[in-house]
């Protein structure tokens, strides 16, 4: 047997079901976590750091939504609504009460899990647009309560959010790894991306096993589904949690991290770019999810940091004068053209473009 | 056949839409290992029996007992749980899905893994994929499906989705197999091969099965007993050859003589205007 190894075979049901079945995949991922760590050392750019620390903090909602939209088929608008959610635990756990790092992201998660799931048996009556719609709902009775629950959130004006950020021996507002000190957007890009590495680990077990079967099962057929056994109501509900939760940590991460947050960051623009994410990236995939955030999660950064040399973009990042379009607006459009432009010609976006990429690769120099 | 080996009586069930009544008082039972055909011109309430039965259409009177239990006014899920299975007229597969996948989801109701048991792949998350893998896998080797093993279903031609719908109800154990057409749009050499696959089913495993099939060669070779709807009405029960010549079912399927001279197109043989009633009718007429 042990000269079989070497082998591209599958010999057991147990090799099937690995996650990464190939020697060289492995090391992959192992290379991957190692360049992880030393990554940032190297890389002294406060701007592509920053920007890479918006896309993990993106990768994780996306993925949230993915697990809800992507994998169980129900179209969501309201997921800044649950983001914010989280932003706000991470203000009253972690900036008012001072807690541990663990412990309000972890309250993060269980209150976005838990509106989630009370939000969640709307899903049972109502399917694809009329779903989205009520979903839609959800953003702006959300911007009406963080507007006016002042104590919490600030009112309009918003409010800092300034949460522990030590766990143990490590800080990260400047992580100290041996007598080497990372900066404040390095430490975080650690954090945040040993998050999204937890995130799609997680996420990935879920939809290869029961409950994420299920899940497939309801977007693909829900009559079929439940005659095969599968109870509806508990995965739909149970999607909503899982993706809501995981919104909320985005949420706190993100108020964390930026330090400020107001309640115009849950606007429908926002539900609309996690959208744009996992339609870019590639509904129902875990690793498109955060292709799909780094990918649109660079883009509003580069049209700011390039705005200058674009022409007919205003010199201010906010108002248009006459003619010329302000950044936002400029941004807006891309994440529309971006949407159209992946649903009409690569449907199963980014995700997809690198399975064809592989396949490619593995067959060359031939072309089957 | 006494009450005590009858898998399924069904007994007195109606079933309205609005002003429809799409079954009325339909009274059948299905003993065990029975291969009970129903049969009937297009429209005559086949596929109405099925989705009381698991639970998707909700009778308005009767009784429906599996092993003595009640299934009327049970969910969907519940009633696979408690052991039928079921395929469509119309293929629904989880198309996104590669086949084993698909045959899992036949396991669904027979694994316990959670959420939270399957974010960790710890434990009995890992363990029970592998067992209930190893079933789907003497399910995939019983109807040849090897080839197709991790193909996406939805690229698969129309037999293979055919023959992985019958693997993705015999994966749920069941006790009473239900078919709907499971030959419709087939051709000779498939139907056999259908034919022989159902036989084989029940032979080995020895479910019972309710097959609703317009094919009358197979349902006159195959099955133990025939039940025949027109309108919602039972017309005729009994061994294939009794039904055969049974006047009423003959009438329902050509028309009474008054009828075919008046030329009507009202009956759903004629008008509903299916290719399979079509030739199922011209069956009869073949007598």
């Amino acid at each position: 047997m042990p000269r079989l190894r070497n082998l591209h075979m599958t010999l057991r049901y147990q090799d099937d079901l690995r996650l990464f079945r190939s020697r060289y995949a492995r090391a992959a991922v192992l290379a991957l976590l190692v360049g992880g760590v030393l990554f940032p050392l190297s890389f002294k750019s406060e701007f592509w750091l920053s920007v890479l620390d918006y896309a993990g903090i993106a990768a994780i909602g996306a993925i949230g939504l993915n697990l809800l939209t992507g994998y169980t088929g129900q179209v969501s608008l309201g997921h800044a609504f649950f983001i914010g959610v989280g932003a706000y635990c991470a203000v009253f756990f972690g900036g008012h009460h001072h807690v541990n790092l663990l412990i309000w992201l972890g309250a993060a998660a269980v209150i976005g899990g838990l509106i989630g799931g009370l939000v969640g048996p709307f899903a049972l009556r109502l399917r694809g647009s009329y779903l989205a719609i009520v979903s839609l709902g959800l953003v702006f009775l959300g911007l009406h309560v963080f507007r006016n629950w002042t104590q919490l959130t600030g009112g309009p004006g918003g409010t800092s959010v300034a949460p522990p950020l030590k766990l143990g021996p490590l800080d990260f507002t400047k992580l100290q790894i041996g007598n080497q000190v990372y900066s404040r957007n390095q430490s975080f890009f650690l954090l945040i991306w040993a998050i999204v590495g937890l995130t799609a680990l997680v996420s990935k077990n879920i939809v290869r096993s029961r409950p994420g079967r299920a899940m497939q099962a309801i977007r693909d057929r829900d009559v079929a589904a439940e005659v095969v056994g599968v109870r509806l109501a508990r995965y739909k509900i149970g999607a909503f949690v899982v993706s809501s939760a995981l919104a909320a940590v985005a949420g706190a991460l993100f108020g964390a991290y930026q330090q400020f947050v107001q309640p115009d960051n849950w606007s429908l623009f926002v539900s609309i770019q996690y959208i744009a994410i996992i339609i870019v990236g590639g509904i129902g995939s875990i690793y498109g999810s955060v292709l799909g955030a780094l990918f649109v999660g660079a883009v509003p950064q580069l049209v700011d940091r390039y705005s200058k040399s674009i022409p007919f973009v205003a010199k201010t990042a906010v108002g248009s004068s006459g003619f010329h379009l302000s950044v936002f607006q400029l941004n807006q459009i891309i994440f529309g053209a971006l949407i159209v432009l992946f649903l009409v010609l690569e449907p199963r976006g980014l995700a997809a473009v690198w399975q064809r990429l592989k396949t490619y690769l593995r067959a060359w120099p031939f072309s089957y | 056949m006494d009450g005590v080996s009858d898998l399924l009586e069904f007994r007195e069930v109606s079933l309205r839409f609005g002003g429809v009544q799409a079954l009325s008082h339909v009274s059948f039972i299905v003993a065990n290992d029975e291969l009970l055909a129903v049969i009937g011109p297009n429209g005559a309430g086949k596929t109405s029996i099925f989705n009381c039965l698991n639970g998707v259409y909700r009778p308005q009177q009767g009784s429906i007992r599996l092993e003595g239990t009640e299934l009327i006014g049970r969910r969907p899920a519940a009633i696979a749980a408690l052991g039928v299975a079921r395929t469509f007229q119309n293929l629904a597969l989880f198309t996104n899905l590669d086949v084993v996948d698909n045959l899992m989801l036949g396991r669904h109701h027979l694994m316990r893994t959670g959420f939270v048991s399957g974010a960790l792949w710890w434990g009995r998350a890992k363990s029970e994929e592998v067992s209930h893998r190893r079933r789907c896998e003497e399910i995939i080797d019983l109807l040849e499906l090897q080839p197709y093993r991790h193909a996406r279903v939805g690229t698969l031609p129309y037999g293979i989705k055919k023959r992985i719908e019958l693997a993705r109800a015999l994966c749920m154990d069941p006790k009473l197999l239900l078919l709907d057409e499971p030959v419709a749009g087939m051709n000779l050499e498939e139907t056999e091969d259908t034919a022989r696959y159902i036989l084989e089913v029940r032979e080995r495993l020895g479910i019972s099965v309710i097959l609703v099939e317009h094919d009358m060669r197979m349902v006159m070779d195959i099955a133990d007993r025939v039940v025949v709807l027109d309108f919602g009405l039972v017309i005729a029960t009994g061994a294939p050859a009794e039904v055969q010549s049974d006047p009423a079912v003959i009438a329902a399927y050509l028309g009474t003589p008054a009828e075919a001279v008046a030329g009507t197109g009202e009956h759903p043989a004629a008008a509903g205007g299916g290719a399979k009633a079509a030739a199922a009718a011209s069956w009869w007429a073949d007598r």
